[in-house]
């Protein structure tokens, strides 16, 4: 890049768009080719000499007495090796969770270590399992709330707003619509589930954990206190070079991570564990349910004048998510009383954008309803009560990509022609992505080599990437002849992966370093050169001076000048990064009026987020935004067995994630027009809306509104035909 | 499953009517104590000792046109075959729902797409087994493969190597499908980034090329 106007001692800049050679195209992950060929190794696929495999035993319901576990028989079977007893006899088992774990078997293979989980015996008595929230706000249901003097199952419960004064401002509105909202728990579904390979390490050596985490930085000091490796920080060394997703479920070694230390601890043995799907989807967080009661007003404009929202957070043993009311728009008036029902269920966690989808459900669906209460048109009504240009501009955009213009229903929905109806709907997005303190060295070495290094993680965002990307758009050089290293915990340290939080943080740190290397090089070329630092163009693999193009060297000669390999650190760097984020999403559908079964046709989403790294790895995150959107809109619904407590969708058969039928035409749009010399993540916006868009656009078609997710045959038809 | 001393490969055929999960869950008297979990029963702990009723099993399996000494037992599914008794271990085809839902453990049996964590590896005795390591390397990748990554046909790439090899499969199969017929061919694997748009991109890239050069690799 030619780096006009960086002078010595500025501060770094990204630069103009138009003089970037690398950074703002589509860049090649540089990955690719280990992930498509199996040579990536996962923490599931780490293979060590003399490694023991583990398999957990679970209690398969939620609250029950253990009275006696045998672990005889398990440990007496061949390739048994150690039996770790977690739950002693006499103690309770209060959630379906990690709570329910009870033993853990380490063996010589994995069917072995299956066969001690088979072969340990287990007298329980269960108890009633309180499994739905209707159950838990019983009076008399059982306490599942572990907190002191607690007296029923709804917790933390907060009112915001005058609830008078909005009631009074609701019955004055010309047009009000009341929905009641639910929406199911929803699993993260990682393909590469919840594990640990902890190698103990030999007499006086160090030990290694190989992760599937979401904060390698902090991986080190999680494994290093009592009742995990009992060894210090600084001599654990945590990998993670490539993660099997992680979408805010993995950060710190949770009760699989502790387990796998005490067995490897106890046998001085590497020990891999990972749960099962099963175990997975018992135990691995989900995204929290929600069941919200709104009501909007509104003038006869289509401005929004009041918002009365009562909403329950289903996190199970956990809080659960929401993050309040109105989302997204301006509303004067507003009474939000929320509250968390606790049931004796796995804890909810962190799942892109925490909440937001939920309330996005809630609120687009409210939003929607009201315009054509009032007979207008829903993005006209988008657009009176949303205050930033942005969210125009890109509902605009994302209007006419979808066909909005030209679609018959814009003010009314449609009726059903032969059973089948084609709606249009809409939904928006915002989110304030970090950007903190994070660290990154870059070397150079005198036979032209470079690497960029620090300890972040690739979720497959594609980081990894932009860790080489970045140095090289500064030093002139393509992609491949800058080595990233990332997923070590001995690298400078860097952020945990949660909130869009990496590239704010770490984008910054590499460019900042690139800077200082570069600023340094300048420093080593003033002689050979003559030009100030500050005064050269790195571009093509070569140095100039500003002044004379025609005298450059090659990157080798530059590096030829160096007598020993050259490091220098950068930080983050606040001028480098702005976290604030919209985003915009449509949904085409057609809906089968007689089986109640919707097809999406098409979705449109749009993003802004400052200066794009590398357009085809953000039209991938922003597609993956949209099909989990599509995904937990059509298909996802976690089910308990009430009676007995059993989780009866514990696989992806049960389990339904989208796959490649269920696929509409999809249109990712970068926001262009989003000119901020800045950088931050983008990924938790572009899940937010999309549920929403489709639930709309299923009005819009027939005038079902949907109020109860996953948009399953069951639920449209009973949306079209009343409760059967 | 009479005499595991005796796999019988001229038997495949017949494998497959059992089932994996009552030929997995049946391996063993230890598999009754599993009873025991089913609510609040009153399980007393078994007379004397479990036993395993596996033994091993001395396998040759051609694994991407190698011969391989595989010591497995005949519950062994191909997956863990490859994962974890073969030197060294192919980890390319991955375990994700160990059900036959997802696809991530996918190679080629014979040529065709198979699941490798229904299948037993008793059962590939005298086949060809394909994994996705042995389409292509990173040096030196597949037309699929290079078109994955031109594409940015994957995200976390967990559920990659499964997609790779019904890929192939696709286009052995039917080299003229269309977006509808890929996203038919591509139905048996789950991702769950999202990646499926770039990974359409990636099969038509690579059928593109085929076309233009002329020949299969």
């Amino acid at each position: 890049m030619s780096s006009k106007g960086n002078t010595s001692g500025a501060d770094p800049s990204w630069g103009k768009r138009s003089d970037l050679e690398v950074l703002n195209r589509d860049i090649r992950r540089v990955d690719g080719p280990d992930k498509a060929t199996g040579r990536a190794v996962y923490t599931h696929d780490v293979r060590l000499p003399n490694m023991l495999h583990a398999a957990v035993l679970m209690h398969p319901v939620p609250r029950a007495d253990i009275r006696t576990m045998d672990i005889s028989a398990a440990e007496a079977l061949p390739g048994v090796v150690y039996v770790l007893r977690v739950k002693e006899d006499g103690k309770d088992v209060q959630y379906s969770g990690d709570d329910a774990v009870l033993a853990v078997v380490a063996a010589e293979s994995p069917e072995a270590a299956m066969d001690g989980v088979r072969a340990i015996v287990v007298d329980a008595e269960n108890k009633e399992p309180v499994v739905s929230t209707e159950r838990a706000k019983e009076p008399d249901a059982p306490l599942v709330a572990r907190r002191r003097r607690a007296t029923s199952n709804i917790t933390s419960r907060r009112a915001r707003g005058e609830e008078d004064a909005v009631k009074a401002a609701l019955e004055a509105s010309a047009a009000m619509v009341e929905m009641e909202i639910e929406i199911p728990v929803q699993h993260h579904v990682c393909l590469e589930p919840h594990g640990h390979v902890v190698d103990p390490g030999g007499e006086g050596e160090n030990a290694t954990v190989y992760a599937s985490t979401q904060a390698v930085s902090g991986m080190s000091g999680a494994f290093a206190g009592k009742g995990m490796l009992n060894r210090k920080a600084s001599e654990i060394r945590a990998l993670t070079p490539h993660m099997g997703g992680g979408f805010g479920a993995k950060f710190g070694p949770g009760l699989e991570g502790r387990l796998a230390a005490q067995i490897a601890r106890a046998t001085g043995r590497p020990v891999h564990l990972v749960l099962s799907r099963s175990n997975e989807f018992t135990m691995g967080g989900n995204r929290s349910g929600s069941k919200q009661s709104l009501k909007l007003g509104a003038d006869k404009t289509g401005k929004f004048t009041a918002i009365h929202v009562v909403a329950e957070r289903h996190g199970g043993f956990g809080g659960g998510a929401f993050p309040g009311a109105p989302y997204r728009y301006a509303v004067p008036s507003v009474f939000v009383d929320t509250m968390s029902v606790k049931t004796a269920t796995d804890s909810s966690r962190a799942m892109r954008a925490p909440g937001h989808p939920q309330a996005s459900f809630g609120m687009e669906s409210v939003v929607d309803q009201i315009a054509y209460a009032l007979k207008m048109d829903p993005v006209d009504v988008r657009k009176k009560n949303l205050t930033a240009d942005t969210h125009h501009r890109q509902l605009d955009r994302v209007a006419q990509e979808i066909g909005w213009n030209d679609h018959p229903n814009r003010t009314a929905p449609g009726t059903p022609k032969n059973g089948r109806a084609v709606g249009i709907g809409f939904g928006v997005a915002g989110w304030s992505p970090g950007g903190r303190d994070c660290q990154c060295d870059v070397t150079v070495h005198p036979d032209g080599s470079v690497i960029s290094a620090t300890a972040t993680q690739d979720l497959g965002t594609g980081a990894r990437t932009y860790v080489a990307a970045i140095v090289a758009e500064e030093l002139g050089l393509t992609v491949d002849q800058v080595t990233p290293r990332i997923g070590d915990s001995d690298l400078p340290p860097s952020v945990a992966s949660g909130g869009s939080v990496t590239t704010g943080s770490s984008a910054p740190a590499i460019k900042d370093a690139a800077h200082k290397m570069r600023e340094a090089l300048e420093a080593k070329l003033e002689p050979v050169l003559q030009a100030p630092v500050g005064g050269y163009i790195w571009t093509g693999g070569r140095v100039h001076s500003e002044e004379d193009p025609t005298n450059s060297l090659a990157w080798t000669e530059v590096c030829a000048l160096l007598r020993d390999p050259l490091q220098v650190s950068g930080r983050f760097q606040k001028s480098l990064y702005e976290g604030r984020i919209h985003g915009v999403q449509a949904a085409k559908v057609e809906v089968d009026t007689m089986t109640g079964r919707v097809k999406v046709l098409k979705m449109v989403a749009m993003q802004d987020q400052g200066l794009p790294l590398n357009r085809m790895a953000l039209r991938s995150q922003i597609n993956g935004g949209m099909i989990q959107a599509l995904s937990y809109g059509l298909l996802e619904r976690r089910v308990f067995d009430e009676s007995d407590g059993y989780l009866l969708s514990d696989n992806l058969d049960l389990y339904k994630i989208a796959g490649a039928q269920e696929m509409p035409e999809m249109v990712a749009i970068i926001d262009d027009e989003d000119e901020r010399d800045s950088v931050c993540g983008m990924a938790e916006a572009p899940i937010i809306p999309g549920q929403s868009a489709i639930a709309n656009a299923i009005y819009n078609a027939c005038g079902a509104r949907l109020t109860r997710m996953p948009f399953t045959p069951d639920n449209v038809l009973e949306a079209i035909h009343g409760e059967v | 499953m009479a005499d595991p001393q005796d796999p019988r490969p001229d038997k495949d055929a017949k494998v497959p009517a059992l089932s994996r999960r009552s030929f997995l869950k049946g391996a063993g008297g230890v598999a009754a104590a599993t009873g025991v979990l089913q609510g609040a029963v009153q399980a007393t702990p078994q007379e004397g000792r479990a036993a395993t009723l596996s033994g091993t099993v001395e396998l040759e399996l051609t694994i991407n046109g190698q011969a391989k000494k595989v010591t497995c037992e005949p519950r062994t599914t191909l997956l863990s075959a490859l994962r974890d008794r073969v030197e060294p271990a192919l980890t390319g085809a991955k375990p994700v729902c160990d059900m036959g839902s997802c696809g991530a453990c996918t190679v080629m049996v014979d040529g065709k797409p198979t699941y490798s964590c229904l299948t037993l590896a008793v059962q590939c005795k005298g086949k060809e087994v394909t994994t996705v390591e042995g389409f292509g390397t990173p040096e030196n990748m597949s037309d699929v493969q290079e078109a994955f990554c031109a594409k940015d046909g994957m995200m976390c790439g967990f559920c990659t190597p499964g997609f790779v090899v019904a890929t192939h499969a696709c286009l052995d199969r039917n080299p003229d499908a269309d977006l509808d017929e890929i996203k038919f061919e591509l139905s048996g694997n789950l991702c769950r980034c999202g990646t499926y748009p770039h990974v359409f991109d990636a099969v038509q890239a690579a059928q593109a090329a085929r076309k233009a050069g002329g020949q299969d690799r």
